[in-house]
């Protein structure tokens, strides 16, 4: 016991009851109303021992008996936290499968064997392409959707969320005997024993507590340790003192306590299923795929639905109404779509793991690039989270310590006696001390015993003076008097050094006003002086300067006690205090702070650059806050809050007008008191907030307010307290290191470094995949006009078909997947965080894009494509004026002798192999004219050349892939009967380059016209070409709503957007 | 949150798409101006247009390479494929005796198509050549045009030639004949100088007990070599290719029977697994007599 009071120096809210049972005061009713909504309900803080007694019909001393505990736990079920219900693998594996595009497919699948099966009950000897077509499409779904399912299984780290906060064993009295009973069976009324390094088993009621302090930051997000005793402090349950939460951690003292949750009624218990109960928001990224499905989705069962129905009023027999209808859906839908995304999501999500962020939701990974407000903490996260010297104050003078990370040596002026002298008394006035063994680690790692401020000091004086211990083994302590909240200082008596000077040295050091009380001089260049007016004065104006910079201030004193006496013989009493404690010399003073980490100050700027408003949600005080803030840049250099403007000008903070204050600072108590409105004001006027004092719930309240202003929010987070806020936020980011394992569970990344400059990588990868994704897409769709034309012109013109369903299918395969990753390797064109953040308008598929890519360049190919076909028809010497209306007596099987322009006659197998070579012709032209494609997507607005062929080499692949699958297919695979490819003469390969280079000549000279009008001439803006970077372009807007560019002309937009409100 | 949006009525909506149809205070049409559409109409009127004429000319281009009077490529003609007339729907001869109209659209069939045999045209237009062997009129650096073509007379189809015949090609009495024809291919010498015939035969046993006897025309289903090459319709005018005609002379009535034709040419494979009509073709006979 004696220990545990001996290391108890802090400065905490201690109370004087040691060891004694407090009756709490009796209070009933008059709660106030609004906390109950928000807050967890319990009043068991205010009642007293004997109420609690009788409450949960236990005995303080002796327990509850054995029986009634079973009974208890039988009826309440075992002390731990239900995890939240997992989706069971199969569900998640048939969702895979079911997803998106493949539902479409699904149905071609499903029809193409009805078809068959109709064809054959009519038939036997019907041809089985349906069948194979089926085959290869459900072959093309199942690898698809195990892919899906295999990467999000491997990238959904799922870690059991709470199981191991859950303390093993627990000290409980029992039928008046201490047994220690696995944790699990406690229940409710038990009364259990916590000792120092404990974690609280369930939420206890103190009953009475000996210097128990316990760490409740994962549940409060309150760093410091807490004194707990037994009294009712504080209505609010979560505030009071007397009682201790289920999975915080017992720091030090011991503590008896009566359980009056357990489980899932616990309050962290609530909050876990408070976390859960908030529903995952869908991330923009999965809306803008889910836009794009609809879309595309749309398109094919509307064309084919369109055709299907002229094919049906045109007579057609109904079953090739029915294969027309497939094939057309199978030609729109770009089938590895799904598989394509997942793949660049997974490999930008090990890029950023390279780079600390942990992605665990990929799709959260284009969100992080449309974040246009960042809520972070402050501690850990833009702090270092570690206590540091940052100022020191003597000889009228404040130095600046250096606080980076890597400090290994201070640079201020060390040569003044003022200045040996504060040394010596902060190596010697301090409990702390390392733990051994540590020889080999740095300094600034190496584990302390001992409260924060006094490791603090002790690696400063390490640094500085070298082996403390061995300083403090010449300077025996004869004496010392701990800190605690009454004094508000540390006293320790030394003998000296120095073995001619007999006489005792006695230091102090403590809260500046205090030390300052007890002095007479002050030490100035290492004179002691008077301690007079202008010395004060000076003191006072250090002492609010470094207070004001949130900082902890510390005043150092030494007194050398007279030889005569204090002989060495003399017997120290600190209880009776037989020494004196005043007309000490004040030597300086030296403040202490979590400085903040040093990349984060270029990261912020990086944010605001890229329009990014980063807001500091953080429990701590107002000042240090605020401090903090500023020296990160949150509130930058020259902005004011209103308090700040107030003090300026000398008037009162009412006549300031807020919207003249660039930045604010919101405190818990304010945010609490105001309306939802107010605070979308505040969030909506200010560009520089800091929320102090912030409770859990209010963190998502802020969450809620940024999302209401139309906001894309990140917010981070550690504690458990977090995880509503976390799951709330467009993306959650989590603490690797601090984050509890609630907040990594209910994020969407964690941040393995804890740095919020990670954030910002995270950011500008997330705007790089947004960007690269749409240039893929872009890519994919435009051959899907190459490949919906054929069906079209087949039917319409009645040509024989240029490209077959699986023909198709397999372009689908081989030009997509490969090609696209490859573009996802794609650097940035220009620096992308000088941008704005994506608005919500800038779809990943807009109408600039599909009407690009389907009207202008889709066409294009399709030309080319169908130029190759018809030469290789030509050439066998059916020319183009013959097809046209040829297909009925093309595929009549009894027709053995179709003359061609030449008189010569063709069997039906003979017209099918040159129909065969047609697909190949014309799937190698489309693929030939992609690889164009492919170079020219690799910039959005550059030309080619600015960006490099070379740069991106994965392009090489993806340009390679397409060309190896059709020779393998063309050469290789072209006899399987299936598949319906043959060999193509060489010239073929090359035919389409022409048509390639035309594209390519077309996509420059329109990014040209981009890059000399960025702007925008009236032509180039309406009419002709998307704007970089956002481009909601017109064009054929039959469905669309009037144009709106999101980028440039944002207030045009809001202004048009308001006189239609006000017309509607 | 993302996506939030007032609830509007359905007044609200139907409003809204007034306004966007036509805004009178704007002038707009479907969201944009007059002048506005103008443009993208004139835009694409003109993007299409270059494209259309890129497209021809790419495409007058290509047929440059193509020849007008023999294809570029034959690969795939290799082996010529047989074919029947009268061309039935698959290939299925049913002759109903009794019934009249069951075979008589079969006879207007072939009567128009051995109209060009017919001795009189024949002797009109084409020339009387050597038979046995290849009639070629080789170009020799100047173009020969037209080439001639080798009389085949439709009185060589003897009884099939369907003339003065009162039974109609054999329809009438049950006793048909079927046309073999051997699909024209530019520049083919069938038979690499060695005489070719038909033969044709029932499927499986079954089938060849109920074909019974047959007689074909020319002789043994010969096929002259002077009939080839074919130079094509643009060079070879009136070129009628050589038939052989089968009479079947006593089917086993109302049950079906496959036949198989084949010629047998030393050039000709009649064996390829996936072309069916490789220098063969089979088709169903059945006669009903009640």
């Amino acid at each position: 016991m004696k220990d545990i009071q001996n290391s108890r120096k802090e400065d905490g809210r201690e109370t004087s009851s040691r060891g004694r049972k407090d009756t709490c005061w009796n209070r009933k009713k008059n709660h106030q109303k609004q906390e109950t909504e928000e807050e967890p309900d319990l009043d068991d803080h205010k009642l007293s021992s004997e109420d609690l007694e009788k409450k949960y019909g236990t005995n303080i001393m002796m327990g509850l008996s054995s029986t009634r505990a079973a009974e208890l736990l039988a009826h309440d079920g075992p002390n731990t936290l239900r995890p939240p219900k997992e989706t069971p693998e199969i569900v998640k594996f048939l969702k895979q499968m079911v997803g998106g595009f493949l539902v479409l497919l699904w149905i071609i699948v499903i029809t193409s064997w009805i078809i068959y099966g109709i064809e054959y009950s009519v038939d036997p000897s019907a041809s089985q392409d349906d069948v194979y077509l089926g085959a290869a499409v459900g072959l093309v779904i199942i690898l698809t959707g195990t892919f899906a399912y295999y990467q999000e299984a491997k990238s959904t780290n799922i870690i059991a969320s709470f199981s191991k906060m859950i303390p093993q064993q627990a000290l409980v009295i029992r039928d008046g005997e201490k047994k220690t009973i696995p944790s699990e069976q406690l229940v409710v009324g038990d009364i259990v024993e916590i000792k120092g390094g404990d974690q609280i088993p369930a939420d206890l009621r103190l009953l009475s507590s000996q210097g128990c302090k316990v760490d409740n930051s994962s549940l409060t997000g309150e760093s410091e340790p807490q004194s707990r005793s037994c009294d009712c402090t504080h209505d609010n349950p979560l505030e009071t003192t007397n009682i201790v939460f289920y999975s915080a951690a017992c720091l030090e003292g011991s503590a008896t306590g009566m359980v009056i949750n357990t489980g899932d009624r616990t309050v962290i218990g609530q909050i876990a299923s408070l976390a859960s109960g908030v529903g995952n928001e869908k991330t923009p990224i999965a809306i803008e795929i889910e836009h794009f499905v609809h879309i595309v989705a749309g398109v094919a069962v509307t064309i084919g639905f369109i055709f299907f129905i002229i094919a049906v009023s045109m007579k057609h027999p109904l079953l090739d109404s029915v294969i027309f209808f497939v094939g057309i859906m199978e030609a729109n839908v770009p089938d590895c779509f799904q598989a394509t995304v997942t793949m660049m999501l997974t490999l930008t999500a090990k890029r950023m793991a390279k780079k600390n962020c942990l992605v665990k939701n990929l799709e959260a990974m284009g969100t992080l690039g449309s974040t246009s407000i960042i809520c972070s903490d402050k501690t850990g996260t833009l702090t270092q989270n570690r206590m540091s010297v940052a100022h020191l104050w003597f000889d009228n003078q404040i130095f600046v310590a250096d606080t980076s990370e890597a400090h290994t040596k201070q640079t201020f002026d060390q040569s003044s006696g003022t200045w040996t002298s504060l040394a010596k008394i902060i190596a010697l006035c301090n409990g702390a001390e390392f733990k051994p063994g540590q020889q080999s680690v740095p300094i600034l790692k190496k584990t302390v015993m001992g409260d924060a401020s006094d490791a603090t000091l002790l690696k400063f004086s390490e640094v500085i003076l070298g082996d403390v211990m061995e300083i403090r083994k010449r300077n025996r302590k004869v004496v010392e008097i701990p800190f605690n909240s009454t004094n508000k200082f540390q006293l320790s008596i030394h003998e000296t050094d120095d073995p001619d000077d007999n006489r005792f040295l006695v230091v102090m050091k403590g809260a500046p006003e205090r030390i300052l009380e007890k002095c007479s001089t002050i030490m100035i260049n290492g004179q002691e002086q008077p301690l007079d007016e202008s010395s004060a004065e000076a003191f006072h104006t250090a002492y609010m300067e470094l207070g004001g910079r949130g900082e902890r201030v510390l005043g150092f004193c030494p007194l050398y006690l007279p030889a005569e006496e204090f002989p060495e013989t003399y017997s120290f009493d600190i209880d009776a205090m037989n020494f004196p404690t005043s007309s000490l010399c004040f030597v300086g003073l030296l403040s202490l702070i979590d400085p903040p980490r040093s990349t984060v100050p270029d990261a912020i700027t990086k944010c605001r650059s890229a329009g990014i408003k980063v807001i500091m949600v953080t429990g701590d005080h107002p000042i240090t806050a605020k401090a903090i803030a500023r020296s990160v840049g949150i509130i930058s250099a020259n902005s004011e809050t209103a308090d700040d403007t107030a003090k300026r000008l000398n008037i009162a903070v009412e006549q300031v007008n807020q919207r003249d204050a660039n930045a604010a600072v919101v405190t818990g108590t304010e945010l609490k008191r105001m309306s939802s409105e107010q605070l979308d004001e505040i969030l909506a006027n200010h560009s520089e907030i800091v929320f102090a004092r912030m409770s859990p719930q209010q963190k998502l309240t802020i969450v809620e307010g940024c999302q209401r202003l139309g906001a894309v929010v990140a917010v981070t987070g550690d504690g458990v307290n977090d995880s509503p806020a976390l799951k709330k936020a467009d993306i959650g980011i989590a603490m690797g290191i601090a984050g509890s394992d609630a907040a990594k569970n209910a994020a969407d990344m964690v941040l393995l470094d804890d740095n919020f400059a990670s954030i910002v990588t995270g950011v500008e990868e997330g705007r790089l995949i947004f960007d690269n994704l749409k240039k893929s897409i872009a890519y994919t769709l435009t051959k899907n006009v190459a490949l919906l034309c054929p069906f079209l012109v087949y039917f319409i013109l009645g040509v024989p078909l240029p490209i077959g369903p699986i023909s198709a299918l397999l372009m689908d395969l081989s030009t997509d997947i490969i090609p696209s990753i490859a573009l996802s390797y794609e650097k940035a064109e220009s620096d992308i965080m000088d941008r704005k953040p994506r608005h919500k308008e800038d779809r990943l598929v807009d109408k600039a894009l599909v009407i690009y890519s389907s009207l202008h360049i889709g066409p294009m190919q399709s030309l080319g494509a169908f130029a190759i076909y018809l030469t290789v028809y030509a050439q066998a010497g059916f020319k183009p004026s013959t097809l046209i209306g040829l297909r009925e007596e093309w595929e009549d099987d009894d027709v053995n002798n179709l003359e061609d322009d030449y008189g010569q006659e063709w069997t039906r197998y003979q017209r099918q192999y040159l129909e065969w070579t047609g697909y190949t012709a014309y799937f190698v032209a489309i693929m030939v004219q992609q690889l164009a494609n492919l170079i020219m997507r690799k910039t959005r607005r550059n030309s080619i050349f600015q960006q490099g062929l070379f740069r991106n080499k994965v392009i090489w692949v993806g340009l390679a892939s397409p060309i190896g699958i059709a020779l393998i297919l063309s050469c290789g695979l072209g006899s399987l009967p299936a598949l319906n490819f043959t060999m193509l003469r060489v010239h073929f390969w090359f035919m389409a380059v022409p048509f390639a280079i035309l594209l390519w000549v077309y996509e420059e000279v329109r990014k040209l016209l981009i890059r000399l009008y960025p702007g925008g001439t009236y032509i180039i803006k309406t009419i002709l070409f998307p704007k970089f970077p956002t481009c909601t372009l017109i064009m054929f807007s039959s469905f669309g709503h009037k144009l709106e560019d999101s980028s440039g002309n944002r207030d045009i937009i809001k202004n048009s957007y308001k006189k239609r409100k006000k017309i509607v | 949150m993302v996506n939030r949006k007032e609830k509007k009525s359905c007044g609200q909506v139907v409003e809204e798409w007034k306004e966007f149809v036509w805004n009178p205070r704007t002038h707009q049409f479907m969201g944009r101006t007059g002048s506005s559409w103008a443009f993208i109409l004139l835009f694409y009127f003109v993007f299409y247009g270059f494209l259309t004429a890129m497209f021809t000319l790419t495409m007058w281009v290509l047929l440059q390479t193509v020849s007008d009077h023999t294809p570029k490529y034959q690969d795939r003609l290799a082996t010529p494929g047989l074919m029947i007339r009268p061309k039935t729907e698959n290939l299925d001869v049913i002759v109903n005796v009794s019934d009249t109209e069951s075979w008589d659209q079969h006879v207007q069939k072939l009567n128009k198509f051995l109209e060009a045999y017919n001795d009189s045209i024949q002797a009109q237009k084409n020339d009387v050549c050597r038979p046995g062997r290849y009639y070629e009129q080789p170009d020799n650096g100047v173009l020969n045009y037209p080439k001639r073509a080798c009389q085949f007379n439709r009185t060589q189809l003897g009884d099939c030639s369907g003339l003065g015949d009162p039974t109609h090609y054999g329809y009438s009495t049950g006793q048909p004949c079927v046309f073999i024809k051997m699909n024209r291919v530019i520049n083919f010498y069938a038979g690499a100088n060695q005489s070719m015939n038909v033969t044709c035969a029932g499927k499986r046993d079954e089938d060849a007990e109920n074909l019974g006897g047959f007689v074909m025309f020319p002789a043994n289903g010969h096929i002259d070599l002077m009939y080839f090459p074919y130079y094509g319709k643009q060079f070879h005018v009136n070129y009628t290719q050589p038939l052989v005609a089968v009479k079947f002379l006593n089917v086993t009535p109302n049950v079906e029977v496959n036949v198989e034709c084949r010629i047998n040419a030393a050039n000709i494979a009649t064996d390829d697994e996936r072309d069916k009509f490789a220098g063969r073709v089979a088709f169903k006979l059945r006669i009903n007599k009640t």
